[in-house]
């Protein structure tokens, strides 16, 4: 019997984590891949860019040429989900394969909350980037997945500092807002990405015992607050998403800080959807530029409708899910 | 170590249309100098005119030729190219190849200037992505290896320079063993150069600027910008 290979712990897992988890698994040739540095410094080659949702191969293709920095492969994007209901799983890896061959930017797809074995799945076929987005139904009202375990780097939302470095703990290597997905309303990513300034803002000139406390009264650990602290930013890249549907809600989510933005229904449920996606990558990259925004914001054709967030908002508020 | 001379005041721009730029400047203010070195980003052409240097960062090439073509940078930056000093790292050293052996469908647009053939994601997908320790050539404390980062990196399948330009000097290889396979896509050793220099021009398939060890900083800064600007 040969020797079992040597498992490496995350430095979120639990014990017993290893047993229906995946696990890195350490051997001689392998050593140096899906290190936290990979993982995050893809996150921060996407920067300055725009992540489209796509659901096929030609959505995709449009993407690419429009300028994404990645795409996000899904069966609908999440104006869809809103309005068919019923329980959003992972895409078919068949569709997802599709779209790796069709463009040569990165790939990401999502997972629903706590599914591990749909991101072993998405691992296998060599996706870049995982969501596990409360965009999806979520599989676990307890857990999120342990990150760690995987040599494919994760993105998670958050509407605050505490989830954020929660979902870091866990091993996610990219935060991004949660917003209200779907809606075309750009509200929800705002107030989340202006919490996140805030705690980030008040946590920067804590003294220790502060910070303590802080960290128990927002529910994350000690050394990544301590971290975000002394950086007075997250320790990861941190995108907008959430409602964003015109290259001025683009530009505003970077002026509030982001670090680029995703733009889920809000590009192909438009009218023209290559010139939309054309003129939002512009928007990010010139987002301090008004003369830019205004030239790029001419005769886009008709926005996806958007939709109040209240208590009738059919889908419900999925920046909700996840703990 | 020493402090680089500079004779005058210049100025190196970062290209930040998209990607890792924020983090090539924060390198290049840590540098340790005698003189004045100006750190500027790059969207526009004006912005470009005041650079005697140029760093392309890492991010997606097809997203940053779009946007140099939609600034219009595109010219200029080929002109740039041709007189100037550029540092290309990941996406930035696909642009400045001469070729791409697989763009997106419909093609890409590069800027030339150093002649080598490039592949995108030359190693596969992200999980294919790792860190291996170099050993560069001309670096300061060159026997401290440098943390090379490879992130959907390309890959460098051909070495092409004409007898009319500079010759091209290979300044890291990746050794076989640290490959995370054991062996180049392809098993050509020309796929193992990960760093290169022709002329002005330094091309790294790895991102220094993620690591927080400046010694590449200050090589482009003293032996490719200050050389370049000699009298």
């Amino acid at each position: 019997m040969s020797a079992s290979p040597q498992i490496v712990q995350g430095v979120g897992s639990t014990a017993g984590s290893t047993v229906c988890a995946p696990t890195r698994v350490k051997d001689a040739g392998n050593s140096n891949l899906g290190t936290f540095g990979v993982k995050s410094g893809l996150a921060q080659m996407l920067k300055g860019g725009v992540i489209m949702d796509v659901v096929n191969a030609e959505q995709a293709r449009i993407a690419e040429e429009a300028g994404a920095c990645a795409v996000m492969a899904l069966e609908r994007v999440p104006a869809d989900i809103r309005s068919a209901g019923g329980v959003a799983r992972m895409s078919d890896p068949q569709m997802i394969k599709e779209i790796v061959e069709a463009v040569s930017i990165p790939v990401m797809a999502k997972v629903r909350i706590g599914h591990f074995v749909e991101a072993q799945i998405l691992q296998s076929i060599g996706i870049d980037y995982i969501d596990e987005s409360e965009v999806l139904t979520p599989a676990d009202q307890e857990y999120h997945i342990n990150k760690h375990a995987f040599k494919v780097p994760f993105v998670c939302g958050a509407r605050n500092l505490g989830e954020a470095l929660r979902r870091i703990s866990e091993g996610a290597a990219f935060i991004r807002t949660k917003g209200e997905a779907g809606t075309g309303n750009v509200v929800e990513a705002v107030r989340h990405q202006r919490a996140v300034a805030r705690e980030i803002r008040s946590a920067s000139v804590m003294t220790e015992e502060e910070l303590y406390a802080y960290a128990k009264d927002i529910q994350a650990p000690f050394h990544l607050l301590k971290e975000t602290a002394r950086l007075k930013r997250l320790p990861v890249v941190n995108f907008a998403a959430g409602g964003i549907a015109t290259p001025a809600d683009a530009a505003l989510m970077m002026q509030l800080g982001s670090d680029g933005v995703f733009v889920g229904s809000g590009i192909f449920l438009s009218g023209d959807p290559a010139k939309r996606a054309r003129a939002i990558v512009q928007a990010v990259t010139h987002y301090n530029n008004a003369k830019i925004l205004a030239e790029v914001s001419e005769n886009l054709g008709a926005p996806m409708v958007g939709l109040t967030i209240d208590a009738n908002l059919k889908g419900g508020r999925m920046a909700e899910r996840g703990w | 170590m020493q402090d680089i001379q500079l004779a005058t005041d210049i100025i190196i721009g970062i290209l930040a249309l998209q990607g890792a730029f924020a983090e090539h400047q924060a390198m290049l203010q840590h540098i340790s100098r005698k003189g004045h070195l100006e750190v500027i980003q790059v969207r526009t052409p004006e912005e470009l005119k005041r650079c005697d240097a140029l760093i392309i960062p890492g991010g997606e090439s097809s997203t940053i030729a779009l946007l140099a073509r939609l600034s219009g940078l595109i010219e200029p930056l080929r002109e740039f190219v041709k007189t100037k000093a550029v540092w290309g790292t990941c996406a930035g050293a696909i642009l400045l190849s001469q070729a791409v052996s697989n763009p997106k469908k419909g093609g890409q647009e590069l800027l030339g200037g150093v002649s080598v053939t490039t592949t995108r994601n030359g190693w596969g997908s992200q999980v294919e992505s790792f860190e291996a320790p170099l050993e560069v050539r001309g670096l300061r404390d060159a026997d401290v290896p440098f943390m090379g980062i490879f992130i959907r990196a390309p890959v460098i399948t051909e070495l092409l320079p004409a007898p009319h330009e500079p010759p091209i000097e290979v300044i890291s290889r990746i050794p076989d063993s640290l490959l995370p396979h054991r062996t180049t896509p392809d098993g050509d050793p020309t796929q193992t150069v990960v760093a290169l220099r022709q002329g002005r021009h330094l091309l790294t398939t790895f991102h220094p600027e993620l690591t927080g060890d400046n010694r590449f900083h200050e090589y482009f800064v003293q032996e490719c910008v200050v050389a370049s600007l000699a009298p």
